[in-house]
């Protein structure tokens, strides 16, 4: 009996000390020594009185016991905090708390956070950094899945090594990009201007900003491979303005080598005033046709916070005429804000100049914002869309799309 | 999941776990469900029993969790020594332990200790609200009132707004109790109540009138009442303030007007200055109104009718005993067409001013500006709410003003009928008031439904009788 309550003994000792050490604590909180020392009290805990009554407070004596070491540290520590560290630290028991709060935090990160002007703006920034950073993991883990995977194809490739004969080599990536820089040059020397208006820094936060120059990167990129691209021209873009800075962090050096005109002057004083068409959704004239003798105007903004009227306000102070997309013409609206990302602009600009087809343009509208084009005459849809009404929903949600159609085709009619 | 009615032994919580779905997070959800089921605190125990066995360590979250336990079952002994031994695991604890620790031994005879964990609090980071809220309740259920009314006045300098339970608490405890001092702070609260336009509800006015009731020699009566149309108090015949602004109020409050609504960050948003600059000198020329009409607003009253023929409607409803009118409205009105018809316009344009602003200009800050111009005695008619024009007000306390002048000056329409009922029927306003000897405080019953637009027409009236 006591030979074997000596082995079984034996097995926890051996059995529990590395199983405390996998999965016990994070390595940066607990050092080793401290977990060793922990789990052996733990064990004599067990054996001494193994299963009657359960020790409801045991877990209180495993959490003081070998804790002493660390008390007399962490009084001299707590003395010597700055602030950013408190906040660092502050950040990590929040983590552990379970809330959203990113892993690593970086310097100017934390310093951004601590100017934060509340609680409330407090938490959304940290969550912004934690969802970034889990985005970036997934990226990461999915970067090595593809990695793995293309040194296996390579392998197996390697090991039949047939190599196939073709006329050309393969440099695709090279000559399509000479092929798109030829065509862009082309447009700025005989294509249509279309002008990015870089004046809205003060209507904007860091974020949207960045964002704004985001969405100009990603249509660039769209022009640049479009059959017939525009000659694209950033105007009143100021030297050291945060839209510069961020596109030099998009673009790097590429960014002296764009095939786009770059000026702080202001689109009236490069082209002429009758030619110019300022693109907004505030805009009460609602554009037919694509002109192509004319000179559209996009607002680089991007407005978090719906600050109506601010691009038209530009607008008439310039004494420009405006536009705005006939959305409602063609698509019938089913909910969120009439104003686009400027990269759907140009998709649907880029489009209506190659096609003039208004409802190939609109596909780039995303599709979460309407129900459908509208292709029967209004009275019609309007009926269609009572009847599924009648049928779908109670009388009273009826009499609210009634309303509402009746409004839309006013809306349509006015126009 | 459920969580189990008594504590388990490993060999049960392991099976338990297994049995879960996603065995990672089985701590995290029983202990999540205990608390939603106010499950026995042994329970919890032996669950956390089982953790530091298996692994030798407790987690964080784990602690928390089984502190918002203990703080919801009033474990005060248990909540000290999950303290003691956050305390001594972690360096410095983050807010969500705070605010539990505190709330838990401030609900306690251990309340002293909660104090001193504010002061702990307040080294690492600023203490949050419900922090304070738990001491000064703790301090005032211990008839501490200084140290009460200490914490408070520090609360408020943080700008935290205090929610009414706590002001309603420290009227409660302070009951029968004498000092001059102390009925100072109280009619602070009152004042501070006066200030932001808060109003009591029933039960928070029951206590305040106990209060008053029960100072020492005071000699207070409280009754509760309706006032009347014009003012008067029908308990001590007392007449309310009336709902004007001061003239500095008034011309602050113009000017405001004028530079946040009107102009904002760019003038040409919402006007261009060539309109502006016209409609003022418009506006010089035939000064004063009595009535400022939304044109545009109140030709949609009645949406069978064409919408000339109810602002004509309108006009001539509001046109009596010599009013001067100023109607306002956008150019495309001046238009012939189904809705506006020429000869209709004619006619109006003979009763009353008009004003045709721009199209995609916004009429309403005309509107404003206008009424304000005018003067006191000036009102204007719209169905609008002008929530949006309040919000580009930069500060809360012309905010507050602005309201207080929208409720004196705004006439809407309340029945379909053509009539237009003078709807501001207050001409006192309606705020808690003193005159030293008397307090008259509205107050909202709890299952009436009070919009933001809404003021109470229930009364506290309390009187000294010497």
């Amino acid at each position: 009996m006591q030979s074997a309550n000596m082995l079984l003994k034996k097995i926890i000792r051996s059995s529990v000390l590395p199983f405390a050490a996998q999965h016990g604590m994070k390595k940066d909180l607990f050092p080793l020594s401290r977990t060793l020392s922990l789990s052996l009290c733990l064990k004599q805990d067990n054996s001494c009185k193994p299963s009657e009554k359960i020790d409801l407070d045991a877990w209180k004596k495993v959490m003081k016991s070998g804790l002493q070491e660390v008390v007399s540290e962490t009084v001299s520590d707590r003395k010597a905090l700055s602030a950013l560290a408190a906040a660092r630290e502050m950040l990590e028991m929040w983590r552990l708390a379970g809330r959203s709060v990113p892993e690593n935090i970086s310097e100017e990160q934390l310093k951004t956070f601590m100017e934060c002007p509340s609680k409330s703006s407090q938490k959304k920034y940290l969550k912004y950094l934690y969802l970034k950073e889990i985005y970036k993991k997934n990226d990461q883990k999915k970067m090595d899945e593809k990695r793995e995977r293309r040194l296996e194809t390579q392998e197996r490739a390697s090991e039949t090594d047939e190599s196939k004969k073709t006329s050309f080599i393969c440099l695709w990536a090279n000559c399509m990009d000479r092929a798109y820089s030829w065509r862009v040059a082309q447009s700025m020397i005989f294509g249509q201007p279309l002008v990015f208006d870089m004046s809205y820094e003060k209507d904007m936060s860091v974020r949207e900003v960045a964002n704004t120059v985001r969405q100009i990167v990603l249509s660039e990129g769209c022009n640049r491979r479009s059959v017939d691209p525009f000659h694209i021209h950033f105007c009143n873009l100021k030297d050291d303005s945060l839209y510069h800075k961020e596109f030099i962090k998009h673009y790097r050096q590429a960014w002296g080598k764009l095939l786009i005109t770059v000026t702080d002057q202001c689109y009236t004083e490069v082209f002429p005033k009758d030619k110019l068409i300022y693109l907004t959704a505030d805009s009460p004239k609602v554009m037919k046709t694509f002109d192509h003798d004319k000179i559209y105007i996009v607002g680089s903004m991007v407005d978090k916070s719906i600050k109506t009227g601010v691009s038209l306000a530009r607008a008439k102070r310039l004494g420009l005429e405006t536009a705005a997309l006939p959305l409602d013409k063609y698509l019938l609206w089913n909910a969120g804000a009439k104003n686009l990302t400027l990269d759907q602009m140009m998709h649907i600009l880029l489009t209506l100049k190659d096609t003039g087809d208004w409802k190939k343009a609109l596909e780039f509208v995303p599709k979460r914002k309407y129900c459908g084009f509208v292709n029967k005459p209004v009275h019609e849809l309007k009926k269609t869309l009572n009847l599924i009404n009648m049928l779908k929903l109670g009388k009273r949600q009826e009499e609210v799309r009634k309303q509402f159609v009746k409004n839309y085709s006013k809306k349509l009619t006015e126009k | 999941i459920q969580p189990p009615e008594k504590p388990l032994q490993d060999e049960e919580w392991n099976r338990l776990r297994e049995k879960f779905k996603s065995p990672e997070i089985f701590e995290k959800v029983m202990f999540n469900s205990m608390v939603r089921c106010n499950s026995p605190i042994d329970v919890a125990k032996s669950l956390l029993t089982h953790v530091a066995k298996s692994n030798g360590d407790v987690a964080y979250n784990l602690l928390v969790k089984y502190l918002a336990l203990c703080v919801q079952q009033g474990q005060t002994s248990e909540i000290r020594d999950v303290y003691d031994i956050m305390k001594t695991r972690f360096r410095i604890l983050e807010s969500g332990a705070y605010n539990l620790i505190i709330r838990g031994l401030s609900n306690s005879d251990q309340w002293r200790m909660a104090l001193t964990l504010l002061e702990e609090v307040k080294k690492i980071m600023i203490p949050s609200r419900t922090n304070y809220e738990s001491c000064i309740k703790a301090a005032s259920r211990h008839q501490e009132m200084n140290l009460a009314f200490e914490l408070y006045h520090e609360m408020l300098a943080k700008d935290f707004i205090p929610t009414l339970d706590v002001l309603q608490a420290l009227f409660d405890f302070s009951r029968g109790m004498k000092g001059a001092q102390l009925q100072k702070e109280l009619f602070g609260i009152l004042l501070y109540l006066r200030e932001n336009q808060i109003y009591p509800h029933k039960t928070f006015m029951r206590s305040i009138k106990l209060w008053f009731e029960s100072i020492p020699g005071g000699n207070w009566r409280g009754h509760l009442t309706n006032i009347k149309d014009s003012g008067q108090c029908p308990v001590c015949n007392h007449q309310l303030e009336d709902s004007d602004l001061t003239e500095e109020e008034y011309n602050n409050l113009r000017e405001r007007i004028i530079r946040d609504v009107i102009h904002g960050t760019d003038t040409f948003r919402k006007t261009s200055p060539q309109e502006f600059e016209a409609f003022q000198t418009f506006v010089e020329n035939r000064l004063p109104f009595d009535i400022v009409i939304d044109g545009l607003n109140v030709s949609h009253i009645k949406p069978r009718k064409m919408q000339c023929e109810n602002l004509f409607d309108a006009v001539n409803c509001l046109a009596k005993e010599n009013a001067r009118l100023l109607v306002l409205g956008r150019k495309h009105m001046l238009i012939n067409s189904s809705n506006w018809k020429r000869e209709i316009m004619k006619e109006m344009q003979n009763k009353a001013d008009f004003f045709f602003a721009e199209n995609i200009s916004e009429d309403d800050a005309f509107l404003l500006y206008a009424t304000l111009r005018s003067g006191k005695h000036c009102k204007f008619v719209t169905r609008d709410f002008l929530r949006d024009h309040k919000a580009c007000l930069s500060d809360s306390l012309t905010r507050h003003l602005f309201r207080k002048w929208q409720r004196g000056h705004q006439i809407s329409k309340k029945r379909v009928l053509s009539v237009f009922f003078q709807q501001p029927a207050f001409r006192y306003d309606c705020v808690v008031q003193t005159t030293g000897d008397t307090w008259h405080i509205p107050y909202k019953d709890i299952f009436e439904e009070k919009y933001s637009y809404q003021v109470p027409r229930k009364w506290l009236c309390i009187q000294q009788k010497q």
